[in-house]
């Protein structure tokens, strides 16, 4: 029998058709015609009126629908983030999906004691080393606010650390056009120079402004910086639902999607086809609790849409989250529903996807969790994949031999089986499933401590390629300056 | 508190509309409006709390409830001579200078209010001389500060120094939240109580007040 190539389908998970997000899209842009907003940066307030923005009540502007549309052409439909060698690793566009950490965690799950506690700078290393030594783990975030460095440089010592101790891509976070300053100097020294990191850049800025529809000045101060240097920078606000936006899902998207454009306008305006990663946090606000929530269905949701909105509308690549939880220790529920973001993210080709590792809704970092949401990546990529059809897969001349073969013959004695079983199959690592006696043997272990093991390994043997000692030296330097 | 049942009832269901009817009724029939706001809007208001932190109410319905008191309060209020309202206790409450994040400042605000505390909301980023000035002119007996931001944190050791350089810090008492907030850091700073949440910023407003 003759069989042509089958492509393999991969699955994919739609949540919108392409009417609602039509119209998502224009309440977007009536909110910005509309309502209008508010800027706080003078520069970027003038640039916006120049352009045809009507000002009104001070610093209040209306936006015509041509500018978003200016933007969204100028704007590259793909985004390289090397690693700190100079090698694309990852390569946001159309259907590529990297996993990474989140930052600014106030507290952390200790890895020895399991107590929650205050982070210091060396959690931060610590997170960066288990970062780099994760195969599915694509980019490092702080993973913490460390207590332990002067607050007004907090986000100069934080990024320093990660770069002594990963060499992953990493995504950033500054306070305004003074740190951000420090940390593009520092970021130069490490790949050799300001125009090497332009087009090889190993960082993305994450900043934020707030829902609903106000544009602060140091958050400005640092989208122009970035626009201007070519730094990759995303711009999500909190438009959580319930919270910085209206309860309504599709509210909540319209108004952090006007929000991201209004960004990305001035982004272009600043710089004209600057990388700008697309897409606005779009959670929950907890209706008992107030929290914004890290593990709930709303969010998957959101950014599901907002890949559709992408494939049908901006063409730009998406900021997402996946592998967080609102649980306080890593439980049950954690699994449950960082698996439930982490595989619909994947499902749904979201291509920046930050949070794993988080707890309590964003103000505990684990190393376990981390550590588990490795796996979980696996085995949702493994899902992804799909199921190859061909020939060899088929197997037919195997069913034939096993079938027909002497008795006693198995699959598993097979060379299909042996040739194959690699690639056909998920392997687990961390995911136990070992017979009852073997399991109670090896101390009836819970994925939590296996995690814990697997994590304090990865921290003792993992060796992160150090940087040349003169780099390390200008680094400190730096940071010695204030 | 029986007698203005009805008018609890209304407010805890949030429905405007019967509360405003019921305070009018109890007007007319010659209620005192002291007792209207004791046994029937605070009473109401107290339970509401009660709902609230055993989870048999959601923030939304709470946040009407607290509307609700409000606007029976437009009613009653301009019967109290100067003076003679005698609420809970005077709060200045705003976020700290550079915090543009209000969200969680203004449900503590909110619940407070509804809570039976006078609020001077100043707003976001206000400078330790703004709150301290404010503490000052309302002769205010708790002053709150919301940072959402580490890099903001520090600006509520500056007011807290601005209270004390201004002589007023023993007439207050100082409650620091947010997200980046902890216990310790509260105690850091010498602020009298740290409050996770808008629920609990209310016990230990009244706490801190001595209040039941």
């Amino acid at each position: 029998m003759e069989r042509l190539d089958i492509p393999t389908f991969q699955p994919r998970l739609r949540v919108l058709n392409r009417e609602q997000g039509l119209a998502i899209h224009e309440a977007a842009l009536e909110i910005l015609e509309k309502t209008g907003f508010k800027m706080e940066h003078p520069r970027a307030l003038k640039m916006l009126a120049d352009k045809g923005c009507e000002v009104f009540d001070g610093n209040w502007l209306r936006m015509p629908p041509h500018l978003v549309e200016e933007a969204l052409k100028s704007a590259p439909k793909d985004i390289g983030l090397y690693d700190q060698k100079g090698a694309k690793t990852m390569h946001l566009s159309g259907e590529n999906s990297f996993y990474g950490t989140g930052s600014d965690a106030t507290f952390t799950q200790d890895v020895d004691t399991g107590e929650r506690r205050r982070t210091v700078l060396e959690d931060v290393g610590n997170f960066a080393t288990l970062v780099d030594g994760l195969e599915n783990i694509d980019f490092a975030m702080s993973m913490a606010n460390p207590e332990d460095v002067p607050i007004d440089y907090i986000y100069i010592y934080v990024f320093a650390e990660m770069v002594k101790k990963s060499n992953k891509p990493i995504v950033f976070i500054a306070d305004s056009g003074r740190d951000i300053a420090k940390i593009h100097e520092i970021a130069s020294l490490v790949v050799g120079g300001e125009e090497e990191l332009k087009s090889r850049p190993f960082i993305l800025n994450y900043s934020e402004a707030i829902s609903p529809l106000r544009f602060p000045e140091n958050v400005m101060e640092k989208l122009i910086f970035c626009a201007q240097k070519k730094i990759p920078i995303c711009l999500p606000s909190g438009s959580n639902a319930g919270g910085g936006a209206p309860v309504t899902l599709a509210g909540a998207m319209a108004l952090g999607i006007a929000e991201n454009l209004v960004g990305l306008v001035v982004h272009q305006l600043a710089g004209e086809g600057s990388p700008f990663l697309f897409g606005p946090n779009v959670s929950a606000l907890d209706m008992k609790s107030s929290v914004v929530c890290y593990g709930c269905p709303e969010w998957s949701l959101t950014q599901s849409a907002l890949a559709d909105m992408r494939d049908e509308i901006y063409g730009i690549p998406i900021w997402a989250f996946a592998g967080a939880s609102d649980s306080k220790v890593m439980d049950a529920q954690a699994g449950a529903e960082a698996m439930f973001s982490i595989i619909t993210a994947l499902l749904s080709r979201a291509n920046l996807i930050h949070d794993v590792g988080f707890l309590e809704y964003g103000s505990t970092s684990s190393l376990e969790m981390i550590t588990m949401a490795n796996e979980l990546i696996a085995m949702s990529r493994f899902y992804l994949k799909g199921i190859p059809v061909n020939e060899g897969t088929l197997a037919l001349e195997a069913i034939e031999r096993v079938g027909r073969g002497s008795p006693g013959s198995i699959f598993l004695m097979d060379d299909h089986t042996y040739d194959h079983f690699m690639e056909s199959l998920f392997l687990p690592k961390l995911i136990d499933r070992s017979r009852y006696d073997a399991w109670e043997k090896e101390g009836a272990l819970h994925l939590y401590d296996r995690c814990n093991r697997e994590a304090k390994r990865i921290l003792a043997e993992h060796e992160v390629d150090p940087k040349p000692d003169g780099v390390l030296k200008e680094i400190d330097q730096i940071l010695k300056g204030g | 508190m029986s007698e203005f049942k009805a008018l609890s009832e209304a407010v805890i269901k949030g429905d405007i509309q019967s509360a405003v009817a019921e305070t009018q009724t109890a007007l007319d029939a010659g209620a005192k409006v002291q007792d209207i706001l004791d046994n029937g809007l605070i009473a109401a208001m107290d339970e509401v709390g009660e709902k609230f932190s055993t989870g048999q109410m959601f923030v939304p319905q709470m946040l009407r409830s607290a509307k609700t008191m409000q606007e029976c309060m437009k009613l009653i209020k301009p019967l109290f001579q100067e003076g003679e309202l005698a609420g809970k206790g005077k709060v200045v409450i705003g976020t700290v200078r550079q915090d543009l994040h209000d969200i969680g400042k203004n449900l503590v605000a909110m619940m407070m209010e509804g809570a039976g505390f006078t609020i001077t909301d100043l707003g976001v980023d206000v400078s330790p001389e703004t709150f301290t000035q404010k503490a000052k002119e309302v002769g205010a007996d708790i002053v709150a500060m919301s940072a959402l931001l580490s890099t903001t944190m520090p600006a509520m050791r500056k007011t807290i120094e601005a209270l004390q350089d201004a002589g007023i810090r023993d007439n207050v008492k100082v409650m620091v939240g947010g997200a980046p907030v902890t216990e310790n850091f509260a105690r850091e700073i010498k602020a009298d109580s740290y409050a996770p949440d808008a629920g609990s910023a209310v016990i230990v407003a009244k706490k801190l007040l001595g209040i039941s």
